[in-house]
C-alpha cells in the first residue's frame, strides 16, 4: 500500500497569475482523497496538471514512482490515469453507447492490447455497472444532467484507470441522484482504484473520504482527515473570511 | 547606395499597406468576432473603383477617392448586415460567406471590367529625387504618407475618442459592454466601415504602382494572415511590427533574389511562426 | 428504439449508394451524347476531391481552404512524371498520391494544432506557394497554359469512364466505410471535443495528422487522374479557385456526411457545365447563387431532403 501519485512543489503561473504554488501532496494506494478550497484556489488547474493538459512551471508529478510531468493528456490515460470534467463534457451527436467506446479504444499501457470485437460488450457492461442500462442508444445531448454524470464516470472507467480524478461529481445534482450515485463512487474505492474528487458540497463529500487537502489561492493550506479538516482555522477562514471564526465558534 | 535607398522606401510603402490591412483585418476579428476574408477584397474594389472614377470618368482626383472610399464603406456595410449578420452566430458560415463574396466579387470585376489588368494613371506623376541620389516616383511617397496618416489617425480615434473607447470596450468584453449600455451592434458597424476606408484607401493609392487585377485579392490575404499570425491578434504595436517585417523582407528578397521567393516570404513565415512561436511577437495565443 | 431508426437509415444509405453505382455504371450504356459522359466523368473526379475534403471538415472539424494544394499536387506530379519521363498512368496516378501526401504531412505538421479560422487561413496560404512556383519554372512547367501531350488514361471514351467511375466508387467508399468505422469514430469524437477526446486517451494530434495525409493522398489521385483525362496540366489544379469550389460543393451538398458532398459534386459540375452556354456570366451566376445558397438553404441539399423527407414520413405515419 504505497504511494500512487505524488505530486512535488507544483507550481502554476499565467503571466503573473499563480492559480497554483508549490503544492505537494500524495495519493496512498485505494485511498479517497478530497481537494476543496472556495471558487479560483486552483482545484481544477491542480487536476488540469496532473492530466497533463497544462504544462507546471515548476514541481513534478509522479504516478508509481515514474515522473509523468509533460506527458500528453492521451499518454497519462494510458498510464491509468482518468479524469471526469466540472462541466460534462460528453460527444453530443455520438450515442452514449459511443461515448463509452471511445474511452475503449485506446489500450494500456503494459495492457493485453486491444481486442476490436469486444469493445462494445466491455462498454455495455461499464454502462450497466453506472447504471445506465436501456439508454445505450440514445445520443448524449438527450440524455438529463444526472445521466450525463454517469456516463462520464463510466467513460473513465472504460480507459481501466487506476487513479480517478473525479472534478466535482455532484455538481448539478439533487439530493436523490447525490446518494444514488455516491454508493457507485464508494464502490469503486473499495474496488481497489485510487481516487481524488475535488467538490463543494462538502458534507456528502466528507462521507466518502478518508483524507481531504484544502487549497487557497494556489497554496496547499492544509492536509488531514476530514474532522481535522473540518476544525482547522485556516480552512475556515479561506471558506468564510476573518469574521468567520466567531460564526464558526457561536 | 541607390539600391539601399530604394530598398527603404519601398519597403516602408509596402508595410505600411500591410498594416493598414491587417489593422482593418484585426479589428473587425478582435471586436465582432469576424474572420473576414474578403477584406482584401473590399481593398480591389478600392483599386477598381479608383480607375473607374479617376481614369475612366476622369473626375477630380479628391473627388474620386472621396466616392471610392464611400461606396466601398456602403459596400462593406451591405455585405456586414446582409451577407455576414445572418449567419454570425457560426464562425465557419462567416468564413465560408465572405470567401465566397470574395469570388463573386472577383467574377463581378471580371465581367465589368475584363480579365486583364487595368492601368491607374499615378496621381503625381513625378519622380522625386530622394536626398539627391535616387528617383522614387512621387505616388509611392504618397502612398507612404497617407498610410502614416491614417494609421496615426486611426490610432487617434481609437485611444482618444469615445467611439473608439466603445470599440475597445466591446474588445475586451460584449457582454460587459452590453451591460454599459454600448450598442454593439453600431460598434460592429464602426469597426466595418473603418476597416473598408482603410482597405479602399489602401487600394486606391496603391492602384497606380501595380494596376488592379480581379485575383489581386487572394495573394494579398495570405499576407495579411502573415502579419496577424506575426503580429497577434490583441496587439496594435504588434501588428505594425509584424508589417513592417514582412513588407521589407517581401521587398529585399524581391531585390535580392526574385519577386516569386518574395511573394512567398508570407507563407514561410506563416508556418515557420506556427511551428515555434505561435503565439505571435507580441500578442494573443490562437491556438486550441 | 432509435437504435432501429438508425440502422435503417443506415441500410437506406447503403442502398441508395448502391443505386447511385448502379446508375452510373449503366450511363454508357444508354447515354449517346459524348460531351455529356465527359461531364460525368469530370463530376466523378470531382467527387473524389470533395470527399476527401470532407473527411477532414466532416470528420475532424478541421475546414481546409488550401485543398488544391493536393489535388494539383497529384496533378503536376502525375504530369511531369508522364510526360518528362513516360511514367505510364497507373505508375504516376500513384506516385501523384504520394506526393500530395508529403505535402498533407508537412503542411499538417505545424497547422493542424490550429483553431478553425487559423487553420483555413494557414492551408489557404500554404496553397499559394505551389502556384507561383509553376510560373517560376515555366520552363519545365509551361507556365500559364501549363504541359500538353499528357498519356491518356485509356484511348477510348468508355474504358476512361468506366475507370472513373472504379475512381470514385474505391475512394469514395473507402472513405464512407472508414466513416462509419471504429476510426471514424474516433475523428468524429474529435470534431465534437478535442479535449475530451484527449481524456479519452486519444492521440489527437495523430488521427488529425494521418486524416490530413489520407486526404491529400486520395485528393492527389484523383487529381493525377485529372491529368491524364484532360491530357494537359496547368495551374488551375493548383488556384484557390479550386480549393473554394470544393468547399462550396460540399456546403451545398450538406458537410459532414460524405455523401452530401458528393451530391454536392455531381449537382454543380453539372451545373456549372450546362451553364457553359452562357460562358461570361457563368462564373457571375454560379458565385452569386452560392452566397444565395448559404444564406438559405445553409445545411446543405442532402440534409436539407433528408429532413423534408423524414418529416414528410412522419406525417404519414401520424
Amino acid at each position: 500500500m504505497g504511494i500512487i501519485l505524488e505530486t512535488q512543489e507544483l507550481t502554476k503561473y499565467f503571466g503573473g497569475l499563480g492559480a497554483v504554488r508549490k503544492v505537494s501532496f500524495t495519493l496512498i494506494q485505494g485511498e479517497m482523497l478530497g481537494v476543496i478550497g472556495p471558487n479560483g484556489a486552483g482545484k481544477t488547474t491542480l487536476f488540469n496538471l496532473i492530466t497533463g493538459f497544462l504544462k507546471p512551471t515548476e514541481g513534478n508529478i509522479s504516478f508509481r514512482g515514474e515522473r509523468i510531468t509533460g506527458l500528453k493528456p492521451h499518454e497519462i490515460v494510458r498510464k491509468g490515469i482518468a479524469r471526469t470534467f466540472q462541466i460534462v463534457r460528453p460527444f453530443h451527436q455520438l450515442t452514449a453507447l459511443e461515448n463509452v467506446i471511445i474511452s475503449c479504444l485506446s489500450p494500456r499501457e503494459g495492457g493485453q492490447g486491444k481486442k476490436d470485437g469486444r469493445v462494445e460488450e466491455k462498454a455495455a457492461k461499464l454502462m450497466e455497472s453506472v447504471g445506465l442500462s436501456g439508454k445505450e442508444g440514445m445520443l448524449a445531448k438527450d440524455l438529463p444532467h444526472g445521466d450525463l454524470k454517469r456516463l462520464d464516470l463510466a467513460r473513465a472507467l472504460a480507459t481501466e484507470p487506476e487513479v480517478l480524478l473525479l472534478d466535482e461529481p455532484f455538481a448539478g445534482l439533487g439530493l436523490m441522484e447525490i446518494s444514488s450515485l455516491s454508493p457507485l463512487i464508494q464502490q469503486l474505492s473499495k474496488g481497489g482504484h485510487s481516487i481524488i474528487i475535488i467538490e463543494h458540497k462538502l458534507r456528502e463529500m466528507m462521507k466518502l473520504v478518508q483524507r481531504v487537502i484544502t487549497l487557497n489561492f494556489g497554496e496547499k493550506i492544509a492536509d488531514g482527515t476530514p474532522e481535522e479538516i473540518s476544525r482547522d482555522e485556516k480552512v475556515i477562514q479561506a471558506y468564510l473570511g476573518k469574521g468567520g471564526m466567531t460564526l464558526a465558534a457561536g | 547606395m541607390n539600391i539601399f535607398l530604394e530598398i527603404l522606401v519601398y519597403g516602408a510603402v509596402q508595410s505600411s499597406i500591410y498594416a493598414l490591412l491587417a489593422m482593418g483585418f484585426c479589428l473587425i476579428f478582435g471586436v465582432a468576432n469576424i474572420v473576414n476574408l474578403a477584406h482584401t477584397a473590399l481593398y480591389m474594389i478600392g483599386a477598381y473603383l479608383i480607375y473607374s472614377f479617376f481614369s475612366v470618368l476622369r473626375l477630380n482626383l479628391a473627388m474620386a477617392i472621396l466616392l471610392s472610399v464611400v461606396s466601398t464603406g456602403l459596400l462593406a456595410t451591405g455585405m456586414y448586415r446582409y451577407c455576414i449578420r445572418p449567419v454570425i452566430l457560426s464562425e465557419w458560415s462567416v468564413m465560408m460567406i465572405t470567401i465566397s463574396l470574395a469570388m463573386f466579387f472577383q467574377q463581378l470585376m471580371i465581367f465589368i471590367y475584363g480579365p486583364a489588368d487595368r492601368n491607374v494613371q499615378g496621381f503625381i506623376e513625378e519622380k522625386l529625387a530622394l536626398f539627391g541620389m535616387v528617383d522614387i516616383d512621387a505616388q509611392r511617397l504618397l502612398t507612404l504618407v497617407v498610410s502614416v496618416i491614417l494609421l496615426v489617425l486611426l490610432w487617434l480615434f481609437i485611444y482618444r475618442t469615445r467611439m473608439g473607447k466603445a470599440i475597445l470596450a466591446v474588445a475586451q468584453d460584449r457582454e460587459a459592454a452590453l451591460f454599459m449600455g454600448i450598442n454593439s451592434e453600431r460598434v460592429y458597424m464602426a469597426v466595418i466601415a473603418i476597416s473598408a476606408v482603410l482597405a479602399a484607401v489602401s487600394g486606391a493609392f496603391i492602384a497606380p504602382t501595380i494596376g488592379a487585377r480581379p485575383e489581386m485579392w487572394a495573394p494579398t490575404l495570405g499576407k495579411i494572415f502573415a502579419v496577424v499570425v506575426l503580429g497577434g491578434i490583441g496587439s496594435l504595436e504588434g501588428t505594425i511590427l509584424a508589417a513592417l517585417l514582412i513588407g521589407y523582407l517581401e521587398v529585399i528578397i524581391s531585390f535580392s533574389i526574385s519577386s516569386y521567393f518574395g511573394e512567398i516570404v508570407s507563407v514561410i513565415v506563416i508556418l515557420l511562426m506556427l511551428t515555434f512561436r505561435p503565439s505571435g511577437l507580441l500578442g494573443k495565443r490562437i491556438e486550441a | 428504439m432509435p437504435e432501429q431508426n438508425r440502422r435503417s437509415t443506415f441500410f437506406g444509405e447503403r442502398v441508395g449508394l448502391l443505386i447511385a453505382l448502379a446508375v452510373l455504371s449503366a450511363v454508357p450504356l444508354f447515354v449517346k451524347n459524348r460531351a455529356i459522359v465527359e461531364i460525368i466523368i469530370l463530376a466523378n473526379i470531382y467527387a473524389v476531391y470533395v470527399a476527401s475534403w470532407d473527411i477532414l471538415c466532416g470528420y475532424t472539424g478541421q475546414v481546409s481552404f488550401g485543398h488544391a494544394l493536393f489535388i494539383g499536387g497529384g496533378a503536376y506530379t502525375a504530369a511531369l512524371l508522364n510526360f518528362y519521363f513516360k511514367f505510364p498512368p497507373w505508375v504516376t496516378i500513384f506516385l501523384g498520391g504520394g506526393v500530395a501526401a508529403l505535402f498533407g504531412l508537412i503542411i499538417g505538421t505545424p497547422c493542424l494544432r490550429l483553431r478553425g479560422p487559423y487553420f483555413a487561413l494557414a492551408t489557404f496560404a500554404a496553397a499559394a506557394f505551389p502556384y507561383g512556383l509553376t510560373d517560376v519554372f515555366w520552363e519545365v512547367t509551361g507556365g500559364l497554359d501549363g504541359l500538353y501531350g499528357i498519356a491518356p488514361i485509356w484511348p477510348t471514351l468508355e474504358g476512361k469512364y468506366y475507370l472513373s467511375v472504379l475512381l470514385t466508387a474505391i475512394c469514395c467508399g473507402l472513405v464512407y466505410l472508414g466513416g462509419r468505422s471504429k476510426k471514424g469514430l474516433i475523428l468524429k469524437s474529435i470534431r465534437e471535443d478535442e479535449v475530451a477526446a484527449m481524456a479519452s486517451g486519444i492521440n489527437t494530434t495523430v488521427y488529425k495528422l494521418t486524416t490530413f495525409v489520407i486526404s491529400g493522398f486520395l485528393a492527389g489521385v484523383a487529381g493525377a487522374f485529372y491529368s491524364h483525362n484532360q491530357l494537359h496540366v496547368g495551374p488551375e489544379t493548383l488556384s484557390i479557385n479550386l480549393s473554394v469550389l470544393v468547399i462550396i460543393m460540399s456546403v451545398v451538398g450538406g458537410i459532414g456526411t460524405i455523401t452530401g458532398p458528393i451530391v454536392g459534386a455531381y449537382l454543380l459540375t453539372i451545373f456549372n457545365e450546362m451553364m457553359r452556354e452562357w460562358e461570361e456570366l457563368r462564373l457571375l451566376i454560379y458565385t452569386a447563387s452560392v452566397v444565395l445558397f448559404l444564406l438559405f438553404l445553409p445545411k446543405g441539399v442532402l440534409p436539407t431532403l433528408t429532413d423534408g423527407i423524414k418529416q414528410w414520413l412522419k406525417r404519414k405515419g401520424g
